[in-house]
């Protein structure tokens, strides 16, 4: 229960940061919005309104804005700390960071659910965009599942925070390669061959594929199917969630080692 | 306080180790040097030292923050090194100045995320809070954002963040630093009620009277080596050859205390700035003989008054750090 008590007091407290920063319009909100505008002109541009391009825009933006968010919020939260020295007060108290991190993890899974949303509400009402999913429920619950992928990806990641000062440079330099990395934008198969086994190392990847079948009727992607889209982006996830708790637990460790969670 | 041992530290050795730059062979620093003590359940333990002594580095590695390079630390029983969660759920910390607190959000939103976080049973949390803080007077501002808080407010804050799960052993690292007379005094007070309730306290800090006060005992630590462990009057007996004379004055320069520090017979000086004159402490074996020497020295016109006082803590701890450099 102490466990579950870290995670859902780490969720709150997220959440009232949230509350008392604006700054969070920034990530949540304002870049969205840019991304899917600059996204939409693109394909409507390169493909003439045809085509998949609403799937690769609209889609596309959602997950680097959900992306983005998860990265920012998990990477930030622990340099947040480590400036306000709160840091130190955290980890003295008997909850394991990776928990503390998990619950901030999921709220800005949710937010990041928001953040999806908020760009399909962006296509329709800005850009006329017909938003006709050929099979909705699977829709969502692979986007439901895409977004958790992504926030154990984030946690993966943010355990290299609590060594590290730089996280602006830590969070600019993880951003675009999974952008790209994924397939957000574009085919995976449009990127050059020796990168496909790193892409599809990926969880989020499997993801954006699972979604893409939702959204279209005789959508072929991978050729391997939505469900095992699905099972292969979950296995992936649970990888990603075990070598978190192994490195927060290792980073600890080496923190305490080097006495850097009061440097900033 | 009974003969229960709470902190054991044996032989204890921290070396910091950085660089200046990328791939630069790296630096070692020895903040603590081969410490051992212990201190007893119900006891209130302090330590003094000047900055950089390895005061906070012992209370990091003694709270499970900061690993020892060598040497074994055991609070409440457990090994900090090898089962820090255990510990960190029967301690208490205060580190205590400006930062350390979400400052984004109110008093009660971070005693609660705090409260959360060491798992207080949530029958007992609402209950807790508001007697905390009711107890550090904040009460009224529970429900301010805490950036808008006074320096001296954000140290009660910090305080009642210490005590939020009911602690045996409360470690305090300056907890009474930048606050105001009659803050310092309330949180001095504090301090005892939490010794009479039973708590086991371990303090660092620079003001001496302070430690006088509160302490049972006292370590002073210099250059990361305890040069001394004794209660307040034993460390204050250390010097009871010496004598004390106490010069207020104005005008008096770096250069007229190191005069005096040159004067044969002069074991040590101290120099303070009070709101409207300058007290020197000049550490002597025999007054008498001294007392027309040193008022000589600083010369006429900056010397207001001169008297002969008894040896205090300070002068004690002056004596110590001067012996071991």
């Amino acid at each position: 229960m102490p466990r579950v008590r870290a995670v859902t007091a780490s969720f709150r407290h997220q959440f009232l940061h949230f509350l008392a920063d604006p700054q969070w319009l920034i990530p949540n909100v304002i870049l969205p919005f840019v991304i899917t505008m600059v996204a939409l002109i693109m394909f409507e541009s390169v493909q003439g309104g045809e085509g998949n391009f609403v799937l690769y825009a609209v889609l596309g933006g959602g997950m680097m804005s959900m992306w983005g968010n998860t990265l920012y919020s998990s990477g930030w939260s622990i340099a947040f700390d480590r400036w306000n020295g709160t840091l130190e007060e955290v980890l003295a108290t008997p909850s394991g960071l990776v928990w503390i991190i998990m619950g901030r993890s999921l709220w800005n899974a949710l937010i990041g659910i928001l953040n999806g949303v908020l760009i399909l509400v962006i296509a329709v009402v800005f850009f006329d965009v017909d938003l006709e999913l050929a099979y909705p429920i699977l829709f969502f619950f692979a986007f439901f599942m895409t977004l958790l992928s992504l926030s154990a990806l984030g946690m993966l990641f943010s355990s290299a925070f609590v060594l590290t000062r730089q996280a602006g440079v830590l969070t600019n330099g993880l951003e675009y390669p999974i952008y790209i990395g994924t397939g957000c934008m574009f085919p995976i198969a449009l990127l050059p061959f020796w990168t496909n086994p790193l892409s599809l190392s990926l969880g989020p990847t499997w993801g954006i594929d699972a979604i893409r079948y939702g959204a279209l009727e005789g959508y072929e992607g991978f050729g391997i199917g939505y469900w095992a889209d699905i099972g292969i982006m979950f296995m992936i996830s649970v990888f990603y969630l075990a070598a978190a708790f192994y490195l927060f637990g290792v980073v600890e460790r080496r923190a305490r080692e080097d006495a850097n969670f009061a440097r900033h | 306080m009974n003969s229960e041992t709470v902190i054991e530290c044996k032989d204890l050795v921290r070396i910091y180790r950085s660089s200046d730059r990328f791939l630069k062979k790296k630096r070692e620093t020895l903040a603590v040097n081969n410490i051992s003590f212990e201190v007893k359940r119900g006891e209130l333990f302090g330590m003094l030292g000047p900055n950089g002594a390895g005061k906070t580095t012992t209370i990091k590695m003694m709270t499970t923050l900061l690993l020892p390079t060598s040497g074994q630390i055991k609070v409440l029983g457990h090994d900090v090194a090898k089962d820090p969660f255990a510990v960190r759920k029967r301690i208490g910390l205060v580190l205590g100045g400006e930062r350390g607190l979400y400052t984004r959000v109110t008093a009660r939103q971070n005693l609660r995320y705090f409260a959360d976080l060491y798992a207080v049973p949530m029958n007992l949390r609402e209950k807790r809070i508001n007697d905390l803080l009711e107890r550090v007077d904040l009460t009224e501002r529970a429900d301010t954002r805490v950036e808008d808080y006074s320096r001296g407010m954000k140290q009660r804050l910090h305080l009642a963040k210490g005590l939020i799960n009911d602690p045996e052993v409360i470690f305090l690292d300056e907890p009474t630093i930048g606050l105001d007379p009659e803050a310092a005094l309330e949180a001095r007070r504090m301090i005892k009620e939490l010794v009479q309730e039973g708590k086991t306290l371990l303090l660092t800090t620079h003001y001496m009277y302070e430690a006088d006060e509160l302490c049972d005992r006292i370590a002073v630590i210099n250059k990361g080596k305890i040069v001394a462990l004794d209660t307040p009057k034993g460390l204050k007996s250390l010097v009871k050859d010496l004598c004390i004379i106490e010069v207020e004055g104005f005008g008096i320069t770096d250069k007229d205390t190191e005069m005096l520090r040159s004067l044969p017979g002069v074991k040590a000086v101290s120099a303070t700035m009070n709101e409207d004159k300058q007290v020197l402490r000049v550490q002597v074996v025999e007054a008498s003989e001294m007392l027309t020497p040193v008022a000589n020295k600083l010369g006429e016109g900056k010397v207001i008054g001169v008297r002969v006082k008894e040896p205090t803590l300070e002068d004690a701890y002056l004596w110590l750090v001067k012996e071991d450099a």
